[in-house]
């Protein structure tokens, strides 16, 4: 948008305007000859001359000639600048992933967290072996659930992540996986070398071949690879996503906790795992503020890469990565500073880690095993059904 | 002046603020040694650190005072002159080079940045974690105990929360309530306002 067509230069009244990118001297706005504004201007009355609608018709051509040929490849491509690249991270760690929603609260925020780590198990299993309708139907219910479960804002754009990664695994691996000519892997040798009649078309108007995209084509052994990996990404990534919003980390560390306990009799140190695990997690998200902090730090410098060599470029990243990890050891230190004042010997044993799993209802329990036990037995009928 | 200052000339400089004990007289403190009303007390304590040049800077000098129980003592100081150093000292984070150190336990450290004392993912476990070195504690005190001092700071509506959504001034409140929780005898506080608005700083 151009800034100077906001501007009312010849009133009074003070206009503030927010320029996106560096505060440069704007050139004067274009206006008509003769603007007749109409005095005395009322405050949040909108001047006469600039109410008309501006339209501006542009079209350009490719025609190949010497002068203008190549004109497109000339633009300048945002997102490719370091500026940009350093805006991309701060914005990219700004943004919470898998983080617990405290409110409001649903029926999921108060299921056992033990069963919610069975689901998850099941989800990640059933995928890759059941049929390709109840992975779909997998895929439905988790998105389903998401919008029912999560915040507007956060699902939209938890669901439109998902889906585009999904989408082109599904592209990728289903026109990739067997996208050969077939001449190359042929099942069956062309009746040009066997000197035998064609095979008949199968009755049923089974094919092999599915679609064909010029070179590409899309059989169902693609369908199947792409299939799957994109439902099992799909269902991994939402119902992860699901699990980390409605249950607290203390909670999942909780169940881990619960279902590792037998290991302890064979002398795996399930203490100390369940103490890495949560200052692991609480660390995730210092390590995220800290290369938010520094990426905005640069940023805020208004740097002036143009000026600056590849290599002085290069320089100011390896000083931003040498930056993060120095500020991660120090927030590390003195963390365990901080544990050792709080009364920390150094021994997971020694220390006893409280956790408030709150109140399981017992309601969403039961419905949420039998939901599980249906989604179970779905995924292992259909292998014989669903053939 | 409630208390003795022992502070040899130097830019920092302790003040008591004032006593929160009416039953203390801190007149009767006054001897070195272990005493039920001393709650902090340094004698001749140095702390000196190398550079990579093996150059001694001395950060403390033949530092003395004594704190008498039941009282708030502030270090005011430039930056650099070693305060936080000399709550670290007194915390049992950093070894003094010299000088004897007497600290009454239990006692608790608030540190100056807030991120490098909240250790656990979110509020109650937070609160709760410095109460693990009490093993005899029944899981309802220690509910009990962290509901307490989250309504002390006004965190009570915050109890599962996860720490990296808090402001810097609720991170610190949290860090404040894990102190409180453990009902320590001294409390080591740095620069305990720097991330609280101007209401929460006056409540502390």
């Amino acid at each position: 948008m151009n800034h100077s067509s906001l501007a009312i230069p010849t009133l009074s009244l003070t206009v503030t305007l927010i320029p996106k990118h560096p505060i440069r001297h704007l050139p004067p706005p274009i206006l008509r000859r003769n603007p007749k504004l109409v005095f005395p201007l009322r405050v949040n009355e909108t001047p006469t001359s600039l109410a008309a609608k501006r339209v501006v018709r542009v079209s350009a051509t490719v025609d190949g000639n010497e002068k203008t040929g190549n004109w497109v490849n000339r633009l300048p491509i945002p997102g490719l600048g370091a500026e940009n690249v350093f805006r991309l991270i701060s914005s990219a760690t700004g943004s919470p992933i898998g983080q617990f929603i405290s409110s409001p609260v649903t029926f999921l925020h108060s299921v056992d967290p033990r069963i919610k780590l069975v689901w998850l198990l099941t989800l990640v299993v059933l995928p890759a072996r059941a049929n390709i309708v109840v992975r779909l139907g997998l895929v439905v219910c988790t998105a389903l659930l998401s919008i029912f479960v999560l915040p507007r804002q956060v699902w939209m754009d938890q669901l439109a992540r998902v889906s585009l990664l999904s989408g082109i695994l599904f592209i990728t691996l289903g026109l990739g996986s067997d996208g050969a000519p077939a001449m190359l892997q042929s099942r069956t040798p062309p009746s040009t070398i066997t000197s035998l009649p064609n095979l008949p078309m199968s009755l049923s108007g089974y094919s092999y071949m599915l679609l064909k995209l010029g070179p590409l084509q899309f059989t169902r052994k693609g369908l199947s690879v792409g299939s799957t990996a994109a439902c099992l990404t799909f269902i991994i990534f939402q119902s992860a996503s699901i699990c980390l919003a409605t249950t607290t980390p203390e909670q999942l560390a909780l169940a881990l906790r619960w279902f590792l306990f037998p290991l302890t009799y064979i002398g795996v140190p399930v203490g100390e795992i369940i103490l890495t695990l949560l200052l692991s997690l609480r660390f995730i998200n210092l390590v995220f503020d800290e290369v938010r902090s520094v990426a905005l730090g640069i940023v805020s410098r208004r740097v002036n890469w143009k000026q600056l060599t590849a290599l002085e470029t290069l320089d100011i990243f390896a000083s931003f990565i040498r930056r993060i990890f120095k500020n991660i050891f120090r927030h590390a230190e003195q963390i365990s500073q901080a544990m050792i004042v709080r009364g920390f010997k150094g021994e997971s044993s020694s220390h006893k880690i409280y956790f408030f799993s709150g109140s399981s209802n017992k309601i969403a329990d039961f419905a949420s095993v039998l939901c599980l036990i249906g989604v179970i037995s779905t995924a292992l009928l259909s292998e014989y059904f669903l053939v | 002046m409630s208390g003795q200052c022992l502070l040899q000339p130097s830019p920092s400089r302790l003040f008591p603020l004032r006593s929160t004990s009416t039953t203390l007289s801190p007149s009767v403190n006054c001897r070195i040694g272990v005493s039920d009303y001393v709650a902090v007390e340094c004698r001749n304590l140095c702390f000196s650190v190398s550079t990579r040049q093996g150059i001694s800077v001395p950060i403390l000098r033949d530092c003395s005072f004594r704190i008498p129980s039941g009282q708030l003592w502030m270090v005011l100081g430039p930056n650099g002159c070693g305060k936080s150093t000399l709550l670290k000292i007194l915390a049992g984070v950093v070894n003094p080079t010299s000088g004897n150190v007497f600290v009454e336990k239990p006692k608790n450290f608030v540190f100056q940045n807030p991120d490098h004392q909240v250790v656990m993912p979110t509020v109650e476990a937070d609160v709760a974690f410095g109460l693990g070195k009490y093993h005899d504690m029944s899981q309802e005190e220690v509910k009990s105990r962290v509901i307490k001092a989250l309504d002390a700071v006004g965190m009570c509506d915050y109890m599962q929360r996860p720490i990296q959504t808090l402001s810097g001034g609720q991170k610190q409140r949290v860090a404040i309530a894990g102190a409180l929780a453990e009902s320590c005898k001294v409390l080591l506080l740095d620069e305990l306002t720097t991330f609280l608005d101007e209401s929460d700083q006056v409540k502390v």
